[in-house]
């Protein structure tokens, strides 16, 4: 019999169709970029499209949270450090990179990374675009690093443990870059071309945060990165590494029985995901102009966590759905609107799908009819009587995340797909499969 | 008749948890594509047994050598990839993934994955997951498991997920097979379908296999050789006929023979 390595080698598909499936994902978010940029975001306006941008730039962060919370089931408190150590990372080669190539530390983008400002640029993108993308991957890569030196040791640990190291990365990250030297202002660019490279890359600000960055980040850029590091994720899942990952949140010994590393798949879902924290932290430098590691504590990991929680551990669609919902949820609450109609939608959807399924379910509707009127009913007292309902949005928001833990322990869809609990997705994987039991492949 | 290579040689293996020897000096030598038993009462060190071969815990002193490989020292996953793979006496199935996924997992271990191609899909991926795949159905389709491929595997009957315990160990393609207590909790018709399905695969996949086992039935019936272990130490080892007749088993097993009433 022929090992697998011989038969993958005699298996590979025709050579055509190799780099199209390599490259799809870039073009799709070039175009999906594209579309949030030019029509949905003017569409919107300016605050909305904003928030769409932080959602962005959340999904990114819960995204790939999800490799290591969801996939190989490793606590991880200390995702806000990597995103720290990117952004920073980002935000200096940004900042000092324009002093020395530009001259000067304003933004030197084209029209797809124009935020606002006085003189609109014509060229499409300009080399402040590659300056600014290439410091957003180097951000990346730092991040990546620092997982790996993060990870190598502490990911013998186990649960609670692994919690408590990463939890300590995040501060010290916090605490280190908080330490840093004052940064050099962007009106003495002579003191910066006059210093050497080691030199700047200590002078980020401390305590005051690294200020006044070029600011690049539109929402073409940011979904751009969402679409390629959902592909991304969505591809590592799917894959002999993705199981790998996910046996070891199953059960890590019956994984190592069956020859699975564990701690060198631990440090690669560590080292993925940090990449692309440290991707989203040099989004978010560079969307703000500043960042400021006091803003990057655990706390921030924590709103991480819950969107991973929150949205099902393990499952991708989810967690970027949760990161939607929790970036939007707290701005509807500041002036929110009638819920009624949504909830009738979260109805018929669960009636449909679960009457399809035939197992018909009538405790989340209910609980969903309840839920509905009783915002309303306390929506119209609240206007009746002119409370604002701005202040008290913040206990709202803890509300709704602990009901939502109450009615759905496993997260909106638990560990699977969007498009695995559609109707009609058991059926078509079971004839991929080619089993011959027909339907019995139910999801459950 | 000569007899085959020793493809497993355990010599003397020990281990103590504080003051309990758990195993003392325990030696086994299992020719290639025998079927060998190790059988005793509860809490005999039999599962430690398997602890110690696949790595779970390392022994005090003693060695092990796999088809010429030393075995002491490694990791569990290089235990498997030496060719040593293992059931589990209470089930450890990733029962989340989907039966096929928990084949395909096994799979995994004769493969080569890079983070890259896996992320870029390139051709050499795209052909070893296809291989993954089929090589996953086949082996589902041998242990008649192939139409609950797509079930999660904690949804599985036991005798299922027994079986497929067994395909999943098949996927890592070892050398030699440790099954613990395979027939736990099966009914009479199940387990002759187990004895059938053990043969079937010594057949079909030259693989050795050492198991443990509960079921007198079923020991005596397929075993070729038995191991009797009791508090941690090796009381007798021979083929079955000897062993059902061996004082000190039957005292092992039913307790020592009250003195005649007078």
């Amino acid at each position: 019999m022929p090992t697998l390595i011989e038969q993958a080698r005699s298996n590979k598909p025709a050579a055509a169709s190799i780099l199209p499936r390599a490259i799809w994902p870039l073009l799709v978010g070039l175009a999906i970029g594209a579309l949030m940029f030019y029509v949905i975001g003017p569409g919107m306006g300016d605050y909305p499209s904003k928030i769409v941008l932080i959602a962005g730039i959340n999904i990114i962060l819960a995204v790939s949270l999800t490799v290591v919370n969801g996939f190989t089931g490793q606590f991880s408190m200390g995702h806000a450090g990597f995103m720290a150590v990117g952004g920073y990372v980002a935000a200096t080669i940004t900042y000092y990179g324009s002093m020395k190539l530009f001259g000067s530390a304003d933004p030197a983008g084209g029209v797809l990374s124009f935020t606002g400002g006085a003189d609109k640029p014509t060229a499409l993108a300009r080399w402040g675009d590659a300056l600014f993308i290439g410091s957003c991957l180097m951000g990346g890569v730092g991040a990546a690093i620092a997982g790996y030196i993060v990870g190598l040791p502490s990911l013998r640990l186990r649960g609670d443990y692994l919690a408590i190291v990463t939890l300590g990365f995040g501060e010290i990250v916090r605490v280190l870059l908080q330490g840093t030297h004052e940064q050099i202002q962007p009106w003495r660019v002579e003191d910066a071309l006059a210093k050497p490279v080691y030199e700047l890359a200590i002078s980020l600000g401390g305590p005051k945060g690294f200020q006044l960055l070029p600011t690049y980040t539109t929402l073409f850029w940011v979904y751009l990165f969402v679409v390629v590091t959902l592909i991304i994720c969505y591809r590592v899942k799917n894959s002999s590494t993705g199981r790998a990952f996910l046996s070891i949140r199953e059960d890590e010994i019956a994984a190592q029985a069956m020859g699975v590393d564990i701690t060198k798949y631990k440090v690669r879902a560590f080292v993925l995901a940090a990449f692309f924290a440290g991707v989203a932290g040099g989004l978010y430098a560079m969307d703000i102009g500043a960042i400021n590691a006091g803003d990057l504590g655990f706390l921030k990991s924590f709103d991480i966590i819950i969107m991973v929680v929150l949205g099902g551990m393990g499952s991708i669609s989810g967690a970027a759905l949760a990161a939607i919902i929790l970036t939007i949820l707290p701005e509807l609450l500041r002036n929110p609107p009638p819920v009624w109609p949504v909830g009738l939608v979260l109805i018929a959807l669960i009636a449909g799908v679960s009457s399809y399924r035939k197992r018909f379910r009538w405790k989340p509707i209910i609980v969903i009819a309840i839920a509905s009127t009783l915002l309303e009913v306390g929506r119209q007292i609240a206007l009746s009587k002119g409370i604002n309902v701005a202040d008290f949005r913040l206990i709202l928001y803890a509300l709704l995340l602990i009901t939502m833990m109450l009615v759905r322990p496993q997260g909106i869809f638990g560990i699977h797909e969007i498009w695995e609990i559609l109707p009609g997705y058991a059926r078509r994987e079971a004839a991929r499969n080619g089993a011959r039991g027909g339907s019995q492949g139910g999801k459950p | 008749m000569s007899t085959p290579p020793i493809v497993l040689d355990v010599q003397g293996i020990s281990i103590s948890f504080g003051g309990l020897k758990a195993v003392q000096n325990f030696s086994l030598k299992l020719p290639r594509g025998r079927l060998y038993g190790l059988i005793g009462p509860n809490g005999a060190g039999k599962t430690t047994v398997f602890n110690l071969l696949t790595g779970v815990y390392q022994a005090d002193s003693g060695t092990i050598t796999l088809d010429g490989v030393k075995l002491n020292g490694l990791k569990p996953h290089q235990i498997a990839a030496a060719g040593l793979s293992r059931t589990f006496q209470n089930i450890r199935l990733f029962g989340e993934l989907s039966v096929l996924d928990n084949v395909r997992l096994a799979c995994h271990l004769r493969g080569k994955h890079s983070i890259w191609s896996t992320i870029l899909r390139s051709a050499y991926h795209m052909g070893q997951e296809a291989a993954i795949h089929r090589r996953s159905l086949d082996l589902l389709g041998i242990l008649g498991l192939d139409s609950r491929a797509g079930e999660q595997a904690r949804n599985l009957p036991y005798g299922d997920q027994r079986r497929l315990e067994i395909a999943r160990a098949l996927a890592t393609d070892p050398k030699v097979l440790l099954l613990d207590e395979p027939a736990a909790g099966m009914n009479p018709q199940e387990k002759k379908s187990l004895r059938d399905l053990i043969r079937q695969i010594m057949r079909q996949f030259d693989v050795t296999i050492l198991l443990i086992e509960h079921d007198m039935g079923v020991v005596m019936d397929i075993c070729e050789r038995i191991t009797v272990l009791d508090y941690g130490v090796t009381i007798a080892e021979d083929v079955p006929k000897e062993i059902q007749k061996n004082p000190k088993v039957i005292e092992a097993y039913l307790g020592e023979a009250a003195p005649a009433a007078h």
